[in-house]
């Protein structure tokens, strides 16, 4: 149990991978890298699958439509048509959650296990769902709109601005720290072909799962701030 | 270090309150679907949104419990 807790620990930390000699040294951690990585891979592979498009789609272009148009098209659904500016942001922010919860197959680590990761997320989205509702309604009616649906409720309105971000947060790296610890602890009982069945739950599935449910949560607290209160009852049925 | 382990335990039983609700939300959805099959779409989306929230109690009791082992020795 021991060392199980200090094992568990020492994963736990943000590693430091390198510091940079200026200003008396910056720490850069191992999920910062990694990200750093990702983002790499991220651009080349769009500076790649860009090349050369044509009107009529061959080869990989047809796989890069169908995943783009299914991005496109899932957020304009929440969002409407007058949301459809924040589909690139909210795409961007998919493939690359995708993509970190992913990194777990070929053996990195997550960078979604690291706090601060999932917090800046969050922080971001917490932004954004605020200057959608900022741009949508006016500074009066996104000042008016802490009262809805009775001024009563205005506190418990203004505390959801810190509730939102930090369930975001907290589920995101609550989900790849819980599979990353049920993964260990299989391990350390059976090390060989039992944790390939609940890798491929842990890592592929659930990480694919809590992408979606980052981005649909952001897109629909989005909405929700966008909507004026004419049309909320239509949208009460989702 | 045993009331360590109980009190992280006690914490993991939020798993309990997440698991019957993720249970109910999945058995009416399932009926919905079999009762609209042209509606499962939509429905999967409400079902996936209500057992994102429904698990986050979960999630919450889980963190704690590892915060409990990590902190109190």
């Amino acid at each position: 149990m021991e060392e199980f807790a200090s094992e568990l620990m020492s994963q736990l930390e943000s590693k430091v991978s390198f510091i940079i000699p200026i200003f008396g040294g910056i720490p850069v951690a191992t999920s910062v890298v990694i990200t750093w990585g990702i983002m790499l891979f991220l651009v080349v592979l769009s500076r790649i699958l860009v090349r050369n498009l044509k009107m009529v789609p061959t080869g990989p272009q047809v796989y890069l439509e169908a995943v783009v148009g299914w991005l496109n098209k899932f957020f304009e659904d929440i969002l409407g048509k007058e949301g459809k500016r924040y589909s690139p942001y909210l795409g961007t922010v998919a493939l690359y959650i995708g993509c970190a919860n992913l990194i777990g197959v070929i053996g990195l680590t997550p960078p979604t296990k690291d706090l601060n990761i999932t917090a800046g997320l969050a922080i971001m989205s917490i932004f954004l769902i605020e200057y959608s509702g900022f741009k949508a309604k006016g500074a009066k009616g996104w000042i008016k709109s802490f009262a809805e649906p009775m001024p009563l409720l205005a506190p418990i309105n203004v505390l959801e601005l810190i509730i939102r971000p930090l369930s975001l947060c907290m589920r995101l790296f609550g989900n790849v720290l819980g599979g990353f610890v049920v993964m260990e602890l299989i391990k350390l009982v059976v090390p060989a072909i039992i944790p390939i069945p609940f890798s491929l739950y842990f890592d592929i599935f659930d990480g694919l799962i809590q992408t979606y449910v980052f981005v649909f949560l952001t897109a629909l607290f989005m909405k929700e701030k966008m909507e004026h209160e004419s049309v909320k009852h239509k949208s009460e049925r989702l | 270090m045993t009331l360590v382990a109980i009190g992280a335990g006690i914490a993991v039983m939020t798993g309990i309150g997440a698991g019957i609700g993720i249970g109910i939300a999945t058995s009416k959805a399932t009926e919905a679907i079999a009762r609209q099959p042209e509606a499962s779409g939509d429905i999967n989306k409400a079902l996936l949104l209500g057992c994102a929230l429904a698990e986050a109690t979960a999630i919450y009791g889980f963190v704690i419990a590892v915060l409990i082992i990590l902190f109190l020795k």
